[in-house]
């Protein structure tokens, strides 16, 4: 087996689901200026829905994905108009706050009807590896995600190109007021933006919940990584969230690998958050070029 | 308004008992109602009809009827001890912090509603533990330690869920001399601080894989690889696992640690899997165990030989994972299969069968370590004859007696040495104690699925 190209494997598998994960979160924040402190909620949200419908009907997460990414649409459509909408005009703080509030209220509600166990949502279509000859495994479940999280992509940049929709989101992202000038519904825009990210984000759960366990605090960690993705992609960036999460994979994946001693982990979490305070200080646009620069878009 | 009431119609009985009892010259009948009133007036947790009839009952006139109620007397509820816990309902730890809780309950439960309460000279008390949520956060459970003294009141403390929170808690209690007996934080560390109010029933962490790893050697295993969390737990294993690899000849070729919260250990199992070891040993906590076999799947990792600290005798991990951790090797503190027994709870099995028709599901280790807890502070309470510190103290430290757990004997560290540490191995869908010979009930499976 030759290291490197696993390495490589494996920071790119990563990369894949690390992608699908955070793009909601960045597109929230780019469009909205919204920092959704529960991203990581909705990502244990989606992953506990697959966990059930495996369970209980046997359905492969790779298909409950989609009826669980129209599920969440509609949630995330009636949360955005009943809570999200009611503080968009107020600091950033509000928004932030009344997020926070929302996680711990999923985290424990969902520990409350489903216990606090680990779950781990079992796939025959994802399970295990293909041989590449002699040199590497490829993991058959991080290929399937990262497949989907192509697939999302290729539409959501295609969406945002060509649809006028789409054209008014990024438009509402850009200048808030110079779009409702030019007659854009900002408030329909912003459910829908809102209920869209929501849903990819839930179906990202679905299918990465045979990748990584399950339970009601899982959230937290992921909201973290989001965090990091979106201030070195730059905000509401879709090509920009897989750079980045590529980036960060691999950069994990081969600092882990080629570190010297026991520490190969550990340095990578360092690396990667150092590359983040760097990022922040010497570039706060991001490495990709997002829609706007982290410091921007207060109302 | 109600609680004026309360001491003053106690202050009356008391006034009455004493003239009933000068009139009888029963000493002992005074004491015991003295006390029981006075405990009464202070906790204000009786009733005003049950200390009415308290009163009625003892300030009899006929001595005969004296005698016979002061042996009651020993057998009646006569206060509560107060006990409190930190324990982790949300966070990392939920599992295991579920478990413990359950494990105390079970013991409160029986003490209360089958034993009668905690035997001392002037009758019987109630245990009542209060718990909070740490949040599976060391900071968090270290303030509510100082909370449930200072603010609550607790006589005596359990412990949290593991090493990292049972640090900083046991730190809390020993400043304020309120003892800790705990049996899942069995970091070695812990012990070498000289503290004189913190004991262990479990075994300690450096020990976790000694049958285990003697185990592999008598199969033949020749190298091994080690990864774990760096933290302080998984780290007292896993120095303790290459310390025994060591000695049983195994020679290590590896060792990695990663960071709190891990999400993927591929990279780490990659670099494992071009290394050809003949055994894997992985500590860490539950959801380690969920990670490391997640990653053995999916860059196909297949060592003779899995060792993981925490999962194996968990019967959840099976349900979970499947045929994934089949063969997969673990370290108990205890089983419902071993040949435990004692005068309290009975045997191991009649504790399994309690604690199942409590919470309809079985023991895992770690509920009967917190069970064993509070057991062992029970029998030190009973032994001292009083919940004074000092004196449970030193009934903790001179204890050797067996229950359901296993023999419980302390050294001057406060760990129980006398019990030792199991390994089981998941055959056929069955969490089967392997290791060592005294214990085992099947022959252990090497290489894996043989």
């Amino acid at each position: 087996m030759d290291t490197l190209v696993q390495a490589l494997i494996n920071g790119i598998a990563v990369g894949g689901f690390l992608t699908l994960m955070v793009l909601g979160f960045s597109i929230i924040w780019g469009v909205m200026g919204v920092i959704n402190f529960a991203h990581g909620e909705f990502i244990m949200v989606g992953a506990y829905m697959a966990w059930f419908a495996r369970s209980e009907w046997g359905v492969e997460p790779l298909y409950s994905a989609l009826p669980i990414f129209l599920i969440m649409f509609v949630v995330g459509f009636v949360l955005q108009k009943l809570v999200v909408n009611k503080v968009i005009d107020r600091p950033h703080l509000v928004s932030l706050l009344v997020m926070f509030a929302v996680s711990i209220i999923m985290s424990n509600s969902v520990k409350l009807i489903a216990g606090a166990d680990f779950r781990r949502v079992n796939s025959d279509i994802q399970r295990g590896f293909w041989e590449l000859g002699d040199i590497a495994t490829i993991p058959r479940k991080h290929t399937v995600v990262l497949v989907v999280a192509i697939i999302v992509l290729v539409a959501l940049q295609t969406f945002l190109q060509k649809t006028r929709l789409g054209k008014s989101i990024r438009a509402a992202a850009q200048n808030r007021e110079a779009a409702q000038i030019v007659g854009i519904d900002i408030k329909w825009v912003y459910a829908f933006t809102f209920a869209l990210c929501i849903g990819i984000t839930a179906m990202s759960g679905a299918l990465t919940s045979t990748i990584i366990p399950v339970f009601p605090f899982m959230g937290p960690p992921w909201a973290l990584r989001a965090f990091v993705i979106t201030a070195l992609s730059g905000l509401g960036s879709v090509k920009g969230t897989l750079g980045a999460a590529m980036f960060l994979g691999l950069l994990e994946s081969l600092v882990a690998t080629y570190a010297p001693g026991s520490s190969g982990s550990q340095l990578a979490v360092i690396t990667a958050f150092g590359l983040l305070v760097v990022t922040l200080v010497l570039r706060p646009q991001g490495l990709f070029g997002g829609l706007r620069p982290v410091d921007a878009g207060g109302h | 308004m109600r609680k004026r009431l309360r001491l003053a119609l106690a202050l009356f009985m008391a006034f009455g008992l004493v003239a009933a009892a000068c009139g009888s010259d029963a000493t002992d009948v005074v004491d015991s109602a003295g006390e029981a009133v006075a405990d009464a007036a202070e906790s204000a947790q009786d009733t005003v009809e049950d200390v009415a009839e308290d009163a009625a009952d003892v300030a009899t006139d006929d001595g005969a009827e004296d005698d016979a109620t002061a042996e009651e007397g020993a057998d009646t509820i006569v206060g509560t001890i107060k006990i409190g816990a930190a324990l982790s309902e949300t966070g990392k730890f939920s599992v295991e912090g579920k478990d413990s809780r359950q494990g105390y309950d079970t013991w409160a439960k029986w003490v209360n509603e089958e034993y009668g309460g905690i035997q001392l000279p002037d009758g019987r008390y109630e245990v009542e533990i209060v718990y909070y949520d740490d949040e599976s956060d060391a900071d968090t459970a270290a303030n509510l330690v100082q909370r449930l003294i200072d603010e609550d009141g607790v006589e005596f403390l359990l412990g949290p869920y593991s090493s990292g929170l049972t640090t900083g808690a046991s730190a809390i209690s020993e400043a304020a001399d309120v003892i800790m007996v705990e049996g899942n934080g069995t970091s070695d560390s812990m012990f070498e601080r000289d503290f004189q109010n913190l004991f262990l029933v479990a075994t300690v962490a450096s020990d976790y894989t000694k049958s285990g790893i003697e185990a592999f050697a008598a199969k033949g295993a020749k190298t091994a690889v080690v990864a774990y969390e760096d933290t302080s737990f998984p780290t007292a294993v896993a120095n303790g696992a290459i310390k025994h690899l060591e000695d049983n000849g195994i020679e290590v070729l590896a060792v990695e640690t990663y960071p709190k919260d891990p999400t993927d250990l591929s990279p780490i199992i990659s670099k494992f899997r071009e290394l050809e070891p003949d055994i894997f040993i992985g500590g860490g906590h539950y959801i380690d165990a969920v990670l490391f076999t997640n990653a053995a799947d999916d860059v196909g990792f297949a060592p003779d030989g899995m060792l993981i600290t925490v999962g194996p005798s968990n019967p959840k991990l099976i349900d979970e994972l499947g045929d994934s951790v089949e063969g997969v090797v673990g370290p108990t503190q205890w089983e419902p299969t071993m040949a435990y027994s004692g005068e309290w709870l009975g045997s191991a099995q009649d504790f399994a069968t309690r604690y199942e028709s409590y919470w309809g599901e079985a023991p895992v280790y770690q509920a009967a370590s917190a069970a064993a807890s509070g057991l062992a502070l029970h029998i030190a309470i009973e032994q001292a004859g009083t919940t004074d510190t000092a004196a449970v103290r030193e009934a903790l430290r001179a204890m050797n007696v067996d229950t359901f757990y296993g023999p419980i004997g302390f050294d001057d560290r406060g760990v129980n040495t006398s019990k030792p540490m199991g390994t089981v191995q998941v055959q056929d869908g069955a969490i089967n104690v392997v290791a060592p010979d005294g214990a085992a009930i099947a022959d252990f499976s090497y290489p894996r699925g043989n």
